[in-house]
């Protein structure tokens, strides 16, 4: 018995290491994200438009890319242990993913000391590109923050005086809503509660809403992702709160991967982020098309972060990256128009600067479509503590 | 806001609410075990394959073909889970069956992630229920109503069965003393039989009627099943009073656990549990005294 | 009762010597199954102590093990401590909270015990979770590997924290089996087979079955404090149920009441989670699959399967069986 698994072991670890020998002039990509566990549709779609971009833009790049997938498990234990094992068995010369907070606390150490560049294609927690900030890590995503920051203005703008505001118990839910508070207090306008359901552990939020109707606020203000916001959007609509406390959120709420599943109760929310799949400029009639035709899907705000780290990855590869050091320098000076409109990264933070977009659910011929509202115009987060080093390998 | 009478009645709604979902569900599991002396972890499973059947069918045949069809389709999984594992693990002691039933939760998530796919499956209030109604001077959805009458309905079914009916007479004989039930000339494998379908097809009621509430994701059924079995313990395995009991319990601490005590409310249950094991090792509401 | 047959010092002997000899082949992946394997052997050989020989069938062993890695991570982190009194103060928690569980559940018994063993495991895991001094979900980094510079080991390279982590689990295994051969032990045994006859003989039952559970919660806390030396960084994943229900899964898979069978369990486990999760993302499934087999076999896991096809044979070629029924 003892000698099998050996040999099972053996076998597992010279199989990993002939694929290392390969090809060492390619660029190896790492991709880490979570097929398994609560996110594994949030990872399916950056993996698919991964894959896409690379597609889209890679081919005239004059390399090939060599691409190693591990599985987060949205657990950020796991997470770190694949990553180290990306950086020190695969010795991959960049990793592209991450799509929990906490993951990404987990592996920012290891990466940043290990001196591997990471794309990060979902992630959102403020202090990565903040006080934790690292010349590796690279956010092609979001941050918390700044999906939320400009709505604080913009509802004050709309005559919206009094929030009430609801949000999982977490880091990024308690982010999210600070900085929308923040930016919402700030122009004027008072919160009248709050509430933190605990996360993933709440399925009915009839107790929260209960409160939120008490409260006498003119809006909710909400962040939820996943499972929670079909059934915190169903459950608010429901108790028939929708027309007299407008329901508005963080973008996440509504996103085009769930407002199927939401149906007619996600009409007339209004929420705000980064990416709608109704945008109307060229790259995203292209991207739309082109992820349709390859997964028979509406690409989501996810699908756009992955397809956006492959044309970043292709960028700094045209740029003359070929290795880790290189990659590490090029990737925070790459700039493009994509499907997202114009696209550059801060300096001072490794994250990127987008234009957020406001948008109503809307009914449409083939189902809900989102209505953009309003652009709100591109701006770069806050420092927040973060002193960037100069990549050093 | 608190002072507001309106805000309590809605919270004993929701908590009313929350109470019946998990009576169907525990009272088929409770009731299980104190026949069969049977543990199925899997129940939650069973729960969450009710709910996508239904939301699966509730796009062909409308809510009510689902409401319908998935108590029957869970039933019938369980029949074939009742001959494939369940009857040969009857007297193999409440390990084998624990284990089994925990190897069952994986396969079924997984299952459910081939057929169902990782994205959660939402589904509209069927027509008749959609909006609200004003009960004690507030509005409360009434599809939510709903829930709490049909539990009520069958609890109420449940305890003229167990009550005045043949079948209940000889389930009580089982639960009390099989055996002697057996020496009676009550075929007591057919009736287990009859209780574990029922039970499950009670849980693919409860999947069914949450579906429209709550998302249906795969690991649903993993969600719901601590819940169910703080219900049962607390209440006493194998007493129908016991799982009403329970379930009130967990439904009351729950909500006004979330809306007064937010900083204690998970940890709360989980006290109330252990307190319960302690000053009554058997529950409290135990089938046999 | 506890006994040790020579099949079963052959097949820890080759354990311990392929296991050393697999730390200087493998690379570092293979180290890091290695660590991971040992981590939960430490875990199921505390569980088998009281589920196995005491009929204590626990699903808060995860939540122990959780309790023992944040705690030394913390004492680490927040107090400053350095590792050994980190771990020793871990492992007294963890003990010590094994002991109180140990006795409020003494009266329970079969399904009650599982339950309220589960209800103890998910108020820890609830509580971490929602802690922020903990990180809530985020988790927690930062947990320091000890330093043994002073005797010229680097605990930091994956080979010397490998080996680190086999003499931890030998260490362990030493425990039980003291633990079992002493006084306690006995009456341990002797309460899973008649408790009232215990009673009689004035055994004051609640005290001996805690006793045996904090020392099976030192046990969890230890292999916690190596789970957390290993990643360097926890979640409260740490304590959910499911890891307990795993730990479960795997001494059973190994052999209930055999202490080695489930070191044999967990290698099997963690080598099978690797290759199957590598092939396809729903090996979840297909260990589920193997769960149900091996316990619808009625067989005591791996080694009770050998050992009962070689108590209706001669018991001439131990090692060869051994090999063919892998």
């Amino acid at each position: 018995m003892k000698s099998t698994i050996k040999a099972a072991l053996a076998g597992l670890v010279t199989s990993t290491a002939m694929l290392t020998a390969a090809q060492a002039e390619d660029i190896k990509v790492g991709i880490l994200l979570p097929y398994s566990g609560v996110y594994a549709a949030l990872g399916q779609d950056i993996d698919d438009a991964f894959a896409l971009g690379l597609e889209t833009y890679g081919t005239d790049s004059g390399v090939t890319f060599e691409i190693v997938r591990e599985d987060t498990e949205v657990k950020p234990p796991v997470g770190l242990a694949k990553t180290k094992k990306l950086i020190l068995q695969d010795e991959v010369d960049v990793m592209v993913g991450v799509v929990s907070s906490g993951v990404l606390g987990a592996i920012r150490d290891t990466v940043d000391g290990a001196g591997v560049p990471l794309i990060v294609a979902n992630a959102g927690n403020d202090e990565a590109t903040g006080e934790a900030c690292s010349p590796y890590i690279t956010r092609i995503s979001f941050s918390n923050q700044q999906v939320n920051r400009p709505m604080g203005q913009w509802m004050v703008d709309q005559g919206v005086k009094k929030v009430f505001t609801i949000a999982p118990d977490y880091a990024a839910g308690r982010q999210m809503i600070d900085a929308f508070t923040t930016a919402f207090t700030a122009a004027g306008g008072e919160v009248v509660g709050q509430e933190w359901p605990a996360f993933q552990k709440t399925q009915d939020f009839g107790p929260f809403l209960a409160n939120a109707k008490a409260s006498g606020a003119d809006a909710v203000y909400v962040f939820f992702a996943g499972g929670e916001a079909i059934s915190f959007v169903k459950q608010y609509d429901s108790f028939g709160m929708k027309a007299e406390m407008p329901l508005y959120g963080s973008g996440f709420l509504t996103s085009a991967l769930y407002v199927e599943a939401q149906g007619p109760a996600a009409e007339g929310v209004i929420t705000a982020l980064h990416y709608v799949p109704t945008l109307d400029n060229p790259e995203n009639a292209a991207f739309v098309a082109a992820f349709k035709a390859k997964t028979g899907r509406i690409p989501s705000e996810y699908a756009v972060q992955g397809y956006d780290s492959a044309r970043a990855l292709v960028e700094a590869v045209k740029a003359g990256a070929t290795d880790r050091a290189t990659l590490a320098t090029a990737l925070p000076k790459v700039a493009f128009t994509g499907p997202r409109g114009d696209l550059k990264m801060d300096p001072a933070t490794n994250n990127v600067v987008q234009p957020i977009h406001v948008y109503e659910t809307v009914a449409g011929p083939d189902g809900l479509t989102q209505k953009v509202l309003a652009t709100l115009p591109a701006e770069a987060d806050p420092v927040n503590g973060c002193a960037m080093p100069a990549a050093t390998n | 806001m608190t002072a507001d009478l309106g805000f309590w009645v809605l919270q004993m709604l929701n908590a009313l609410q929350l109470s019946m979902l998990l009576f169907l569900l525990s009272v088929g599991l409770t009731v299980i075990f104190g026949l069969m002396h049977f543990v199925n972890l899997a129940h939650g499973s069973l729960y969450a394959f009710g709910a996508y059947v239904a939301a699966s069918l509730a796009g062909v045949l409308g809510y009510w073909g689902g409401f319908f069809l998935a108590p029957l389709a869970v039933a019938a999984m369980g029949a074939a889970l009742y001959f494939t594992l369940i009857r040969s693990q009857r007297r193999a002691g409440p390990m084998a069956q624990v284990l089994i039933t925990f190897g069952l939760i994986f396969v079924a998530v997984d299952a459910t992630r081939l057929v169902w796919g990782d994205l959660p499956i939402g589904i509209a209030v069927p027509a008749v229920f959609e909006g609200q109604l004003s009960l004690l001077g507030v509005e409360y959805p009434i599809y939510r109503l709903f829930i709490i009458t049909l539990g009520l309905a069958v609890l109420g079914v449940l305890t003229l069965i167990l009550s005045r009916t043949q079948i209940g007479a000889m389930i009580r004989a089982g639960v009390d003393n099989d055996q002697m039930a057996a020496c009676l000339g009550i075929n007591v494998e057919r009736m287990f039989f009859l209780v574990f379908v029922v039970g499950c097809a009670l849980a693919g009621l409860a999947g069914a009627v949450a579906a429209p509430v709550l998302s249906v994701t795969p690991d649903m059924g993993l969600q719901i099943l601590i819940p169910t079995l703080i219900v049962i313990v607390i209440g006493g395995l194998g007493s129908l009073k016991g799982a009403v009991a329970g379930s009130l319990i967990f439904g009351f601490v729950q909500t006004f656990g979330a809306v007064l005590l937010p900083t204690l409310s998970s940890v709360l249950i989980y006290a109330l549990l252990a307190a319960v094991l302690v000053a009554r090792p058997q529950g409290l509401l135990p089938a046999k005294g | 009762m506890f006994q040790h047959t020579p099949l079963r010092l052959t097949t820890l002997a080759l354990l311990a010597a392929g296991s050393l000899a697999y730390t200087f082949a493998a690379g570092f992946f293979g180290l890091e199954i290695l660590a991971e394997i040992a981590i939960l052997a430490i875990l199921v050989i505390a569980l088998d102590l009281v589920a196995g020989f005491g009929g204590m069938v626990s699903l808060c062993h995860g939540a122990l093990l959780g309790v023992g890695a944040y705690a030394f991570t913390v004492a680490a982190t927040e107090a400053g401590l350095s590792a050994a009194p980190a771990m020793a103060l871990a492992i007294a928690l963890s003990a010590a909270l094994a002991f109180a569980i140990g006795a409020v559940c003494a009266r329970s018994t079969g399904i009650y015990f599982i339950m309220a063993t589960l209800a103890f495991g998910q108020m820890g895991y609830s509580f971490v979770f929602q802690s922020p001094l903990f990180g809530g979900d985020d988790g927690l980094a930062g947990a320091p590997r000890p330093d043994l510079g002073a005797i010229g080991i680097d605990l930091t390279d994956s080979r010397a924290f490998a080996i680190y982590a086999i003499l931890l689990v030998a260490v362990t295994y030493l425990v039980a089996a003291a633990t079992l051969r002493s006084g306690l032990g006995r009456s341990l045994v002797g309460l899973h087979h008649n408790e009232k006859r215990l009673r009689a003989l004035g055994l004051t039952v609640w005290r001996a079955k805690a006793t045996a559970f904090a020392i099976s919660g030192a046990l969890a806390g230890l292999a916690g404090c190596l789970a957390a030396q290993h990643t360097q960084y926890i979640s409260p994943g740490l304590l959910s149920w499911t890891v307990s229900g795993e730990a479960l899964v795997v001494v059973i898979l190994g052999g209930l009441g055999t202490l080695v069978g489930p070191i044999l369990g967990a290698i099997l486990f963690v080598v099978l989670k690797h290759e199957i999760s590598a092939l396809t993302p729903y090996w979840h499934a297909i260990v589920g699959l193997i769960l149900i087999a091996v316990v619808m076999s009625r067989a005591n896991g791996v080694v009770g399967f050998v050992e009962a096809r070689l108590a209706t044979r001669k018991p001439q070629p131990l090692v060869k069986e051994a090999k063919a029924d892998a």
